[in-house]
């Protein structure tokens, strides 16, 4: 196997570590992690309750300061001692999806969306014709002026997918976001997260106890008691970076 | 890609006041109830500062609307209604100072009013010298010159039921001696809840027991056009003896300060208008961190989405202030009604621009400061919480 030209990557973790506690009772739940996401791939991450999962998908986001290592988003080196920078961060090159969606209750679908674009410094103008097109392609529309609370699970997670990408982020980061939806309804949520994320060319991070949507993932990051390993399945995605020779 | 904008002040404001305003308007029957609440709080206050300008006003006003420049009293007179009598000589005394234009008496003494039916009543008897400065402003019936003839005297509407006169001609007694009313004035309040009655020195003398004929209680004056008052207040105080010498200004002060400091009726009342205030701040503020507690995890999801802490102290802000300008609003709009209708009742509720002005800015102050426990809660906020479900 002979390596050939690999894409630059949006996001790289080096060395990273994670402890909780001081003194006597320390608990390490990240060690040493080493990875590199590049644009329009799509990795799960998997591991028991506990492993480490939802602090490692916290230190990508931005959220959460590692203990040791660094963390590089596009071209530059995340200072996490700089709370206005991490904001910056998030708000230009993060997209988030959560277990509930959590959208505001108390906006409309409409509102909900165009507050994260104009956050991101996005124009009015820009923000409705972006919101135009995603809402289409989603099949949102008809969705666009009721609340929350008016739609059902499986429709506040599309327009959770919207908005984490209304502001076209680098990187879409979603935790167990069919958590909370039947088998059905959180494989299409998946398989229109996976399509836009794609369409978009960001890169894709999510969190799933659910092993039967692994298949529909390029990478496979699996964590267990703070290390992780990985594993490709998309030979296509393989022949990307690799060559056998 | 999309045309980026700086996310300046400008564009966070908007952001914040577009969902501070929809987070309340949320829970509709609270946001109403709310703003009731800082309203009557803010009427509370209002209202008892109402009082307070308006008890100034009706203390000062008979000082205030002689028309004269210089009063000369009895050594450590503490206010207009407590004159301490002085020799009436004092006029010439006064009028002979360079500097001075004009000067009269005025004489200010306490008597017994007999009602009608038999019930003794104490007034504060005005007696006026020949130019009748310091008359009533406003006549509802009958000419101030009236009083010059014997045994007459003006008494103001609000009290006629209390006094048992109506009308001109209707009589009385003051200190057993009989009164016949000459005419009635308009808004004369009183702030001893005596009522004033306006009379000649000449008839004043002889209702009042503590004054003999030639004593009066003041020698009010005028000065040259172009004078220094100043010099001229020294000139008197050197060549008049046993007396103070003050400007109307320094006397209506002074009558003011006695009343609202010394007798601690003024204290009172800025006491309970600041606990109006206390109140509004107290509804406002659990309102408001009741408000930021229900939407904790809302606040979590917008810092973890990229919203900056200033964006969301921003919406905490707008709340506050909305409420705030709302209920003031709504207070202040009482505040005038009842303003309105105490206008011609003994105890009016009064205000100026200046302590409409401060008050609103005092209160809008108070309502930042509420805000306050609410923005420590946001300060707070871990944005990793949005991952915990």
């Amino acid at each position: 196997m002979k390596p050939i030209t690999k894409p630059e990557p949006v996001l790289v973790c080096r060395g990273i570590c994670k402890s909780y506690g001081s003194g006597d009772i320390v608990e390490r739940v990240l060690k040493r992690v080493d990875l590199e996401f590049s644009r329009g791939q799509a990795s799960v991450l998997i591991g028991p309750s506990g492993s480490g999962k939802t602090t490692l998908l916290s230190i990508l986001g931005c959220l959460l300061a590692p203990t040791e290592g660094e963390l590089v988003i596009g071209n530059g080196m995340v200072d996490f001692t700089n709370k206005s920078s991490l904001t910056e961060v998030r708000r230009q090159k993060l997209g988030f999806i959560f277990q509930h969606a959590q959208l505001l209750p108390f906006m409309t679908i409409q509102d909900n969306l165009a507050i994260i674009g104009r956050n991101a410094g996005m124009t009015a103008a820009d923000v409705d014709q972006r919101l135009d097109n995603l809402l289409d392609r989603l099949q949102l529309k008809p969705m666009r002026h009721k609340l929350p609370s008016q739609l059902s699970g499986g429709q506040r997670q599309r327009v959770a997918i919207l908005r984490a990408l209304l502001h076209r982020p680098s990187i879409v980061l979603a935790d167990e976001p069919t958590a909370a939806l039947d088998w059905n309804t959180g494989k299409t949520v998946v398989e229109l997260l996976l399509e836009q994320a794609r369409l978009e060319q960001a890169v894709l991070v999510v969190v799933t106890h659910d092993t039967r949507m692994l298949p529909l993932f390029d990478r496979i990051l699996s964590i267990a008691d703070g290390i992780l390993t990985e594993q490709y399945q998309t030979a296509a995605l393989e022949n990307t970076f690799y060559t056998h020779s | 890609m999309p045309t980026r904008l700086t996310t300046g002040f400008a564009a966070s404001q908007s952001i914040a006041s577009v969902i501070a305003t929809k987070m309340l308007s949320h829970n509709r029957s609270r946001f109403f109830m709310t703003i009731v609440g800082i309203a009557i709080a803010f009427f509370l206050a209002a209202a008892q500062i109402g009082l307070l300008v308006g008890w100034i006003n009706t203390n000062s006003a008979i000082i205030n609307n002689t028309g004269v420049d210089i009063w000369v009293t009895a050594e450590q007179t503490a206010t207009f209604d407590y004159g301490t009598p002085i020799p009436r000589h004092r006029v010439q005394q006064v009028a002979s100072v360079p500097g001075i234009n004009w000067a009269e008496g005025m004489l200010v003494g306490w008597a017994t009013w007999r009602h009608p039916n038999g019930k003794p009543i104490n007034v504060e008897i005005v007696g006026l010298d020949k130019s009748l400065a310091g008359k009533p402003a406003q006549m509802l019936a009958g000419d101030p010159e009236i009083i010059k003839q014997p045994e007459t005297v003006i008494v103001d509407e609000l009290f006629r039921d209390l006094l048992g006169v109506w009308e001109i001609g209707d009589e009385a007694e003051i200190q057993g001696k009989r009164v016949i009313v000459g005419g009635i004035s308009q808004g004369v309040r009183t702030f001893t809840a005596a009522p004033f009655v306006f009379t000649s020195i000449k008839n004043a003398v002889t209702y009042t027991p503590f004054y003999r004929e030639d004593e009066i209680s003041y020698v009010i004056a005028r000065i040259e056009a172009g004078a220094d008052i100043q010099a001229v207040k020294s000139r008197i105080q050197r060549e008049v003896s046993n007396v103070e010498v003050l400007t109307t200004a320094e006397f209506a002060e002074r009558s003011v300060k006695y009343w609202m400091l010394e007798t601690g009726v003024g204290i009172t009342v800025i006491i309970t208008g600041i606990l109006g205030l206390l109140v509004g701040i107290v509804i406002m503020s659990q309102t408001l961190f009741a408000i930021t507690q229900d939407h904790l995890a809302n606040y979590a999801t917008l810092l973890a989405l990229g919203f900056h802490q200033n964006t969301l102290r921003l919406i905490v802000l707008t709340q506050s202030l909305t409420l705030g300008g709302l209920g003031i609003a709504v207070g202040a709009a009482l505040f005038a009604v009842a303003a309105k209708a105490s206008a011609r009742t003994p105890i009016p509720l009064e205000t100026t621009t200046a302590v409409s002005v401060g008050l609103i800015l005092f209160s809008l102050l108070f309502c930042i400061g509420a805000s306050w426990f609410s923005i420590r809660a946001i300060f707070k906020l871990d944005p990793v919480s949005v991952f915990h479900g």
